[in-house]
């Protein structure tokens, strides 16, 4: 540092002022109490493959069923993208493009299936809202409206990280919708799939796989399952949340499944923190 | 409905991708033996400091300014900046407010953008632009142009930004922001232009016996387990991910010269390399 800069010149006073935001002791002190800003959001997440894809005959009950619910529960809903975005990744990969280029291409495909469901929930009062709505208008949309339609996908475009193994984005609709109801403090967060919950093997292939109806995040990373109902990142999230410490996964395609995990019964499979 | 796209169309992978599941570890692995392609391979992203560049003003900031323009003809940079000092101020009331990480990540966006508007407003007789991240597609073409374009270095994540293992400050910043811009064109360089010569064995703002280092790998320094670190960790955790990216590097923007040396792609300052890095695709 040159002697002719003084160090405190043109510093804001505050309790990290100069400090370096990376040291752990200096992170270790921001650990506090996190408001809820909207405790009364239930976060919907209607999956796109194994939901979206199927049309009417899975999607219309569904909807009837968040409709119903209305009146008694305040519902925001993510969409993901289904077999649309399973398509371009393909031809991204092939070509090369990096895993940035592949989130910005697949959030489109379920931006697509996000406003068919508000055009379809419109008549009782839903809207579509883009990221940068959701932040500045949710709550007034929601006192407003009577729900909010969002992309699943976070918009994490470009900057979407690299991950672990091979190119495809890690952060999907489950992590986007989950990070939603983790920012608003939400009463709950529920995946809405294609099969019961979560198993000690892919159902499909395994019909001998044990049911699994209330497990740890950690624990349920330490199984190192090839194949999961939720994205594995969302474990990740979980372990680390500050205000919503559980998710629940249930079967859309099962009428009731959504009024009773919206009640908060046992449906599904609980995941906690 | 079905599901099904005809196969006849799909490459071998594709037809994986569209049958199986994204949650499945040997899709996730097939995916890696895909091509890279590098989208703008001449691009050196360089990021100004916050606090320790931009918070300074004229006397740091100006000489900086003058080594881009006499780069502009050279080297095609992508600017992006920090936040510093209002972020911490913000961030200190927002967490005091009860916030939560999305919330402070919005709030600090905002000190990144100040940051990148007065750096526009610098370089903006040299015909420099400043683009949102929704103004992406148009970086080749000012960049190819103009020799450079700026941006706010907070990756767009808005309420979306994923809580800290430790603490409450959002883990993704302006240097990951920089980084994952790299990393997504599969740039040339990733310069980060700050206070110091590069990474010390401490803080060498508050222990003057700490050593200069300047090379490490990435599996090197995070093994150390440092406390403090010369740049965010998100960073490091990324290195060892990214396809592209294989070394970062960190000059003294007080020092006249050093952001030239290393856009010469000379070894000035501390460079943080991937040891098991795989050779780069061209």
């Amino acid at each position: 540092m040159s002697a002719t800069l003084p160090a405190t010149a043109h510093h804001v006073v505050s309790p990290l002022m100069g400090e370096s935001l990376v040291d752990r002791r200096v992170l270790a002190g921001t650990e506090t109490a996190v408001r809820k800003i909207l405790p009364h959001l239930n976060v919907l997440q209607i999956g796109g493959l194994s939901i979206m894809d199927r049309g009417h005959s899975a999607v219309m009950p569904l909807l009837d069923e968040i409709v119903a619910n209305q009146a008694e529960h305040t519902q925001v809903i993510g969409v993901g993208p289904g077999v649309r975005a399973r398509h371009i990744l393909s031809v991204g990969l092939d070509l090369g493009l990096p895993t940035g280029a592949l989130a910005t291409l697949s959030a489109k495909s379920s931006a697509q299936n996000a406003y068919m469901v508000s055009c379809l929930l419109a008549s009782q009062g839903f809207v579509y809202l883009e990221a940068p709505f959701v932040v500045q208008l949710l709550p007034a949309m929601l006192a407003a409206a009577r729900g909010a339609v969002f992309n699943g996908i976070p918009p994490y475009d470009l900057w979407e990280h690299p991950p672990a193994l091979g190119k495809i984005p890690p952060h999907g609709s489950d992590a986007g919708s989950y990070l939603v109801g983790e920012v608003f403090g939400a009463r709950s967060v529920i995946l809405v799939k294609d099969v019961d919950g979560v198993y000690s093997a892919d159902p499909k292939a395994h019909p001998e796989a044990t049911f699994i109806p209330d497990i740890r995040a950690d624990e349920l990373m330490a199984m190192k399952l090839e194949t999961l109902p939720v994205e594995s990142v969302v474990l990740q999230l979980l372990v680390r949340s500050k205000l919503v410490k559980s998710i629940r996964v249930i079967n859309g395609l099962k009428p009731g499944n959504l009024t009773k995990a919206l009640a908060g019964e046992n449906v599904g499979t609980i995941i906690r923190a | 409905m079905s599901n099904t796209v005809t196969n006849a169309v799909l490459t071998e992978l594709g037809k994986r991708l569209v049958d199986g599941s994204l949650n499945d570890a040997s899709i996730m692995r097939a995916t890696a033996d895909t091509p890279d392609f590098a989208i703008l391979p001449w691009a050196n992203v360089v990021k100004i400091g916050g606090q320790s560049i931009m918070d300074r003003g004229r006397v740091a900031l100006m000489p900086v300014v003058d080594e881009i323009v006499a780069n502009l003809q050279r080297h095609k940079m992508i600017l992006g900046t920090g936040a510093g000092t209002r972020a911490r101020h913000i961030y200190s009331l927002a967490i005091d407010l009860g916030l939560p990480v999305g919330v402070l990540t919005v709030l600090g966006t905002a000190v990144a953008w100040q940051n990148a508007q007065m750096l526009q407003y610098l370089l903006a007789r040299h015909g420099i632009a400043f683009l949102e991240p929704e103004g992406f597609p148009m970086l080749s073409h000012y960049l190819m142009e103009r020799g450079a374009v700026i941006c706010q270095g907070m990756p767009p994540y808005k309420l979306w930004e994923q809580n800290p293992a430790i603490g409450r400050i959002p883990p993704q910043r302006t240097d990951t922001g920089c980084f994952l811009i790299a990393e997504a064109y599969g740039a040339r360089k990733m310069i980060y232009v700050k206070d110091e010569d590069g990474l010390f064995t401490a803080d060498p703002k508050k222990d003057k016996k700490a050593i200069f280092i300047p090379r490490i790998s990435v599996q090197e320094l995070l093994a150390k387990d440092l406390d403090d670190l010369v740049v965010e960790r998100a960073v490091l955790d990324m290195m060892l991910n990214a396809r592209q990216i294989r070394e970062v590097q960190f000059v003294n923007g007080l020092k006249p010269g050093q952001l030239t040396a290393a856009l010469n792609g000379e070894s000035v300052g501390t460079i943080i390399y991937n040891a098991e890095a795989a050779p780069r695709a061209t």
